[in-house]
């Protein structure tokens, strides 16, 4: 075979528990899962005032502009700012804990290659 | 029969033909770079992150979205800004849970995703059955608003209308597979941007770039019999309804097979992620640039207007385009209509040629390959040549039901279905498959299972479809969800949920959650990768 992760036999499950690995998951983690329930939350709080306090949302801050189509606008503006946070985090600090988490394993299985 | 309907738009016709002379040319160039699997159904995972961005956005944004929601806007103002809130988040959903993911475990569709670690015939059948299921609603949906559009557009009988976008969406698909499809979708995301963008600064224009000024204007036009708000409620008048489709819009791109394989054809996990942010930028202009396009329609036209939009208010854009440019009869109007209606034809054709690319990958990889094949190893040649002809066979289907149906198929119910479909069944299965140790065959097979029969059931027994548009209640009395996501997405989980507890342990298969997650994670062994500069062999067959 010629796909060097089969020729090198990597140990998946050691490549799983090394501590480079786990770095890299408790890194993303610590962005994404915060992440995520905040957008989520965000979200559905608009949604939910959409759905159920329709009278709120209909009311003027500005001349024409309704406290709905505010609250709806900062959701894009959420958008840019966790993708561009998102994006900016993983360049800097997952891409390059991915890269030596799979380093690790590579190296873990040519040693294992050149014993066996 | 006479091919064209009373009046024909001259401009609109040499647009068009310049449009589709255009992606004809593309897919000649695209023909002549087609090696095998890796082109037809990656484009050779040479497309870079900021035209995957492009692309991902030809390939979303639907007539739709274009029409669609500048109509919803028009006729109900504030409700139809709440989809394209839906549609924009849904991205950080794609990007947060499963872009890189997908682009690290998968080849070419995924299915690939989804059996990497499990059984594989079963998992790919569910896999394959979900994606086939979007895919069906959502082409067949949009085949006929392509058929209504070109009718009310360009002056084609509706039938010639469809058969016209099912041949050219079967030409980009069949002869120049993904790289043709992907520029198809580049084209038009372009085609897009700058129409829209000229027919905004046309409307800001008009009321002093003071988009205040044309809220303003846009309420001035309302009389008491009219359905237009600048506050919620007029089109979604049930909460706990807004809420459901709240849910699938967020959830249910995640789970688009179109949207999904587009990571395929970037080099690695890095420029996966990189393209749903250009995305997210591409379109979040876009739905902002919308909502003038509604209000602006509103504004201008008023309320003598609506009849004249059509069903869904799907012509307000063109309409507007037309009075904007100096109104009917004017050489400027009818060039401005014309503009726009080529750019809806670019939009559809794009979006459809990404859907029958998607499922010509479920029957040829999936079906074909590891459940006719039963998995030995095949052919690049008979792979795309299997792919090829089930592209045809689904066109000619949907084109079939399309002119069959005719008009009176309604199309947002086969939207919100796909929707429902692909937040209930391909999602859930997704996202626990390439995160839950514990997750099997079993569960796979029953959340695809749960989530799509339960959202079918659902939209049909809901109030509008059945007894019909205009019945008083639904057919049983104590539910009347036009969407059915908030019951059929956790529906979907607790299939796999319900499967995986039932189903025998799988945690020391062949292929392990260690290795999947690793890949996912990390990049390492994924298609085409540096770390993998070669080609990963399918799994060998399932040994039974």
């Amino acid at each position: 075979m010629s796909d060097p992760s089969r020729d090198s036999r990597i140990d998946w499950k050691a490549a799983e528990q090394s501590p480079e690995f786990r770095d890299l998951i408790a890194a993303r983690r610590r962005f994404v899962v915060p992440g995520t329930i905040f957008f989520l939350s965000w979200y559905f709080g608009f949604i939910l005032l959409a759905g159920y306090a329709k009278d709120f949302m209909a009311s003027s801050v500005y001349e024409g502009l309704t406290v709905g189509y505010c609250l709806a606008l900062t959701q894009f503006v959420m958008v840019a700012v966790l993708g561009l946070m998102y994006l900016k985090r993983a360049q800097n600090v997952y891409d390059p804990l991915a890269a030596k988490a799979a380093q690790v394993a590579l190296d873990a299985g040519r040693e294992q290659g050149r014993r066996s | 029969m006479s091919v064209l309907a009373a009046s024909v738009n001259v401009e609109a016709l040499i647009i068009f033909a310049f449009v589709l002379g255009l992606t004809l040319a593309i897919t000649y160039w695209a023909s002549k770079r087609m090696t095998g699997s890796d082109s037809f159904f990656a484009a050779g995972r040479s497309i870079t992150a900021f035209q995957n961005g492009l692309a991902i956005s030809g390939d979303y944004l639907s007539a739709a979205s274009f029409l669609g929601i500048a109509g919803l806007i028009f006729i109900f103002g504030f409700d139809g800004f709440l989809y394209s809130v839906g549609f924009l988040v849904a991205f950080l959903t794609v990007m947060f849970l499963l872009a890189e993911r997908m682009r690290n475990a998968g080849k070419y569709t995924i299915a690939d995703v989804l059996s990497f670690r499990l059984n594989e015939r079963p998992a790919r059948t569910a896999a394959a059955a979900g994606t086939l299921t979007v895919a069906a609603f959502y082409l067949i949906a949009q085949m006929v608003g392509a058929g209504v559009l070109i009718q009310a557009l360009v002056g084609f009988d509706f039938s010639v209308a469809v058969l016209l976008t099912g041949v050219f969406m079967l030409c980009y698909v069949i002869f120049g597979g993904m790289l043709a499809t992907t520029w198809v979708q580049i084209i038009k995301a372009c085609l897009l941007m700058v129409g829209i963008t000229i027919m905004s600064l046309f409307v800001l224009g008009k009321v002093g770039f003071n988009p205040v000024e044309l809220f303003n204007r846009a309420e001035r036009n309302t009389t008491p019999e009219s359905t237009f708000s600048l506050g919620p409620g007029t089109f979604l008048s049930s909460p706990i309804d807004t809420v459901s489709l709240g849910i699938a819009l967020v959830l249910g791109t995640a789970g688009l097979p179109h949207i999904l394989i587009r990571f395929f054809t970037v080099p690695d996990g890095k420029a996966a992620r990189s393209s749903v942010v250009v995305a997210m930028f591409i379109i979040g202009g876009f739905y902002i640039l919308t909502t003038f396009i509604g209000f602006g329609a509103r504004a201008f036209l008023g309320q003598e207007g609506v009849e004249a939009a059509g069903t869904g208010g799907n012509l307000a854009a063109p309409n507007l385009a037309q009075f904007l440019g100096g109104g009917e009869g004017t050489f400027g109007g009818d060039l401005f209509l014309a503009v726009i209606a080529a750019v809806a034809f670019a939009t559809i054709l794009a979006v459809v040629a990404g859907l029958v690319l998607s499922a010509s990958g479920a029957v040829a990889h999936d079906i074909w390959t590891s459940i006719v094949r039963k998995g030995k190893p095949q052919s690049d040649k008979e792979e795309v040549t299997v792919a090829r002809i089930a592209a045809a066979a689904i066109g000619a289907i949907a084109i079939a039901i399309a002119i069959i149906g005719g008009e009176g198929l309604n199309v947002s119910f086969m939207v919100g279905l796909a929707f429902a479909v692909a937040a209930s069944a391909n999602f859930p299965a997704l996202l626990l498959a390439l995160t839950w140790r514990r997750f099997n065959t079993a569960g796979a097979v029953t959340g695809v299972a749960f989530g799509v029969i339960s959202s079918i059931f659902l939209v049909i027994i809901s109030p509008k479809v059945w007894p019909g548009a205009d019945a008083e209640g639904g057919l049983l009395g104590f539910y009347d969800l036009a969407n059915p996501g908030i019951i059929s997405i956790p529906l979907g989980f607790f299939g796999c949920w319900l499967g995986t507890m039932l189903g025998k342990d799988e945690t020391t298969s062949e292929r392990s959650f260690d290795e999947l997650y690793v890949r996912s994670e990390t990049g390492l062994g994924a298609e085409g990768s540096v770390l993998a500069p070669t080609q990963v062999p399918d799994r060998a067959p399932a040994t039974v």
